[in-house]
């Protein structure tokens, strides 16, 4: 079946790779234009017809988005991953929400999420899981979370020490008799 | 039906009457079934027969117009304590928030996440703080007994201390929620 | 001056015992499920509590009055019940009433607390009450039947009546003369307590508490009070409908303990019918029952 599959798939896109990570498991990686384009085919000829997933890598270093569709076809129990490399400024991609209703709450969330738009999405720009927001999108790499979060949320206190005496020592009170503080300065030298 | 006044006073209560009602408030909490984080899971254990939480007088209730307790089960998201606000205004007076965990405390482990707050304090007042990360029926049991000895003494003042400071709850609820569309006084 | 004297005495009775009733099933329930469960007052201390809340919260007439409604209809039932035989204090007006009347007054607290739900706006409120009055119009029509087959067979309709005679000795309680009728009777019990399999008003899991849900503080606190005032009613009519009525007040805590026992202990065990499923039971099995004992009771 997934033999199939890879021969139809290469007739008719350039694939940039290729890895059969299982025997009904295939990994296809596409140039940007031809990205939609394969994910449709999968869908009306190949018999992938259930969209489980759209999901976003950042590769900050490479500065490209790596958009992939995870589809599987129940028939067959196999799953087909196609990726596609989009530029990381003012990055667009095609929505395919018109064909998978799904499709479109995966495409609000990687929007609040990495900036990414999908014109055609009938309800994008909705706040999905983040309300309000006005930073850049939190899941972009160059997003420092640690910062925000104490900027926003202010400072934690955190514990300056990790050795327990420090804290517990004087509830607990063993080291406060003669035999805990002997130990404790023994300890110390 | 909002109210737009500013939350009353609440008035003085005879003494004796009061000592009476607090050893009844204390031994019937009835708490809002709301889990806004990960401890929620370690709630679900205190209904069964091996910890029931029945024979302390605690129930769940569905709604927060007869519920007595809110529990934070854990972190609180930006997006959730909207909703929390919301819903710890609605519960009559008087009302008690037990805080699970130590993302309550000081944000635990997502003290770096740029979605959960670090310190509950500032923004609801909190009457009991339950340690650990979840912590066990255990200590949440023990976490309500400390509670039902802070009412039945009168020390569990949290929702008067809400009250009287509502202007600095307000603000730093406003600072964190950008998009600010409740009713400001909502009894 | 003695009649005030026993409407009091009879209503704070019975609302001791019923508070006191709950909390004991509660307390049953609970050993079912192998927990210790509540305190045998808890249902005081719930009570007293939420009768101490702050109220704020409440959405028009209905809403304020749909508690009263429960109340009252649960005291003209208490006082229209002769609930212990030859007892001058608790006797009050049991000689004036009749069945129908009885029948009519439940069915109007129930009305009133479903105009209330319905007024509270509650989306599951009002799901709660569309199916609970579906219930009322299945499970009233059995225990009506039982209750006309029971009459003709006596030929009363004074509830006084009814119990006088039956005061001959165990063998003449009605439950024994008309053994199709009061099965009929007692399955509709089990919707009136709320009981599983029949418990679809209150559905915790579907519509969390049904009508009650906006109810808060002080309202739900007198709509405690009035289910218990209700539950005794209940319970001190079927007594004496079908148990031989009581002629002390030790056999009354007797007889309406046990029967108050019989929904707890069946609905701790069974689950929950779906509305269909409890219509269409009700319309059937109580129904048919109920008729095989008017029928013969005619011919
Ligand atoms: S304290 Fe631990 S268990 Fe509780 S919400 Fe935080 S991470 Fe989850």
């Amino acid at each position: 079946m997934i033999d199939k599959v890879m021969k139809d798939l290469e007739i008719r896109f350039p694939l940039l790779q290729l890895v059969r990570e299982q025997h009904n498991y295939l990994h296809v990686k596409v140039d940007k234009a031809s990205a939609i384009d394969a994910v449709l085919m999968a869908k009306t000829s190949l018999g992938f017809k259930t969209l489980q997933l759209i999901s976003t890598v950042d590769r900050l270093e490479e500065n490209r988005f790596q958009m992939t569709w995870i589809l599987e076809n129940y028939g067959t129990t196999s799953i087909l991953l196609i990726s596609a490399d989009f530029p990381r400024e003012d990055c667009i991609v095609p929505s395919l929400s018109d064909i998978w209703p799904a499709a479109s709450a995966f495409e609000r969330e990687i929007f609040e999420m990495f900036g990414v738009s999908f014109p055609g999405n009938p309800r994008e720009g909705e706040d999905f899981l983040l309300e309000g927001w006005k930073d850049i999108p939190p899941m972009r790499r160059d997003f420092d979370s640690e910062e925000y979060s104490m900027r926003v949320f202010g400072e934690r206190q955190p514990r300056e020490h990790t050795d327990p005496r420090q804290y517990i020592g004087d509830i607990v009170g063993e080291w406060n008799t003669p035999m805990g503080a002997k130990r404790a300065r023994k300890e110390k030298k | 039906m909002y109210c737009n006044q500013r939350p009353e006073k609440p008035g003085n209560k005879i003494e004796v009457f009061e000592k009476i009602t607090n050893m009844a408030r204390a031994n019937s909490l009835w708490v809002t079934a709301y889990g806004t984080g990960c401890g929620a899971i370690e709630l679900r254990p205190l209904h069964t027969s091996r910890f029931d939480m029945e024979r302390f007088g605690i129930a769940m209730r569905p709604t927060p117009r007869q519920a007595d307790v809110l529990i934070i089960s854990g972190y609180l998201a930006t997006k959730t304590l909207k909703r929390v606000i919301r819903v710890y205004e609605q519960i009559q007076d008087p009302k008690y928030i037990v805080a699970l965990g130590s993302c309550t405390i000081n944000g635990g482990m997502y003290f770096d996440s740029y979605n959960t707050l670090n310190v509950l304090d500032k923004y609801l007042p909190v009457d009991v703080y339950v340690m650990g990360c979840m912590p066990r029926p255990e200590a949440i049991i023990d976490g309500f007994s400390l509670l039902m000895r802070k009412i039945k003494d009168g020390r569990a003042q949290g929702w008067k201390h809400y009250k009287e400071n509502l202007d600095y709850y307000r603000e730093n609820q406003k600072k964190i929620i950008t998009d600010w569309d409740l009713p400001d006084y909502n009894w | 001056m003695s009649n005030i004297i026993s409407i009091v005495v009879t209503i704070a009775a019975s609302l001791i015992w019923g508070l006191l009733l709950g909390g004991i099933s509660r307390t049953v329930t609970a050993r079912i499920h192998g927990r210790m469960g509540p305190r045998v007052t808890q249902n005081f201390i719930d009570v007293w509590k939420l009768f101490r809340k702050k109220t704020s919260i409440h959405h028009g007439g209905m809403f304020w009055m749909a508690p009263m409604f429960r109340i009252t209809g649960a005291i003209c039932v208490l006082l229209m019940v002769p609930i212990v035989i030859g007892n001058s204090v608790t006797w009050n007006m049991s000689f004036a009433g009749d069945v129908f009347l009885l029948i009519y007054i439940m069915f109007f607290g129930c009305l009133g607390m479903a105009l209330g739900a319905g007024n509270s706006g509650h989306p599951y409120a009002v799901i709660a009450v569309s199916r609970g009055l579906a219930q009322m119009s299945s499970y009233e029509l059995s225990f009506s039947i039982a209750v006309v087959a029971i009459a003709v067979g006596l030929h009363t309709f004074r509830i006084e009546g009814i119990v006088a005679a039956q005061q001959a000795g165990i063998s003449s309680w009605n439950i024994f003369r008309f053994p199709f009728a009061s099965a009929g009777a007692l399955l509709a019990f089990l919707p009136m307590q709320m009981a599983y399999p029949f418990g679809i008003v209150l559905a915790p899991q579907e519509i969390p508490i049904g009508p009650p849900t906006e109810y808060s503080s002080r309202f739900l606190s007198l709509m405690f009070s009035g289910r218990a005032l209700f539950g005794v009613a209940k319970l001190v009519l079927f007594v004496s409908l079908l148990f031989g009525g009581a002629s002390s007040w030790l056999s009354l805590f007797v007889k309406t303990f046990l029967l108050y026992m019989y929904p707890v202990v069946v609905s701790s065990v069974f689950p929950r019918f779906r509305t269909e499923q409890s219509i269409r039971f009700l319309w059937f099995v109580p129904t048919t029952l109920a008729l095989v004992d008017l029928v013969r009771v005619m011919l």
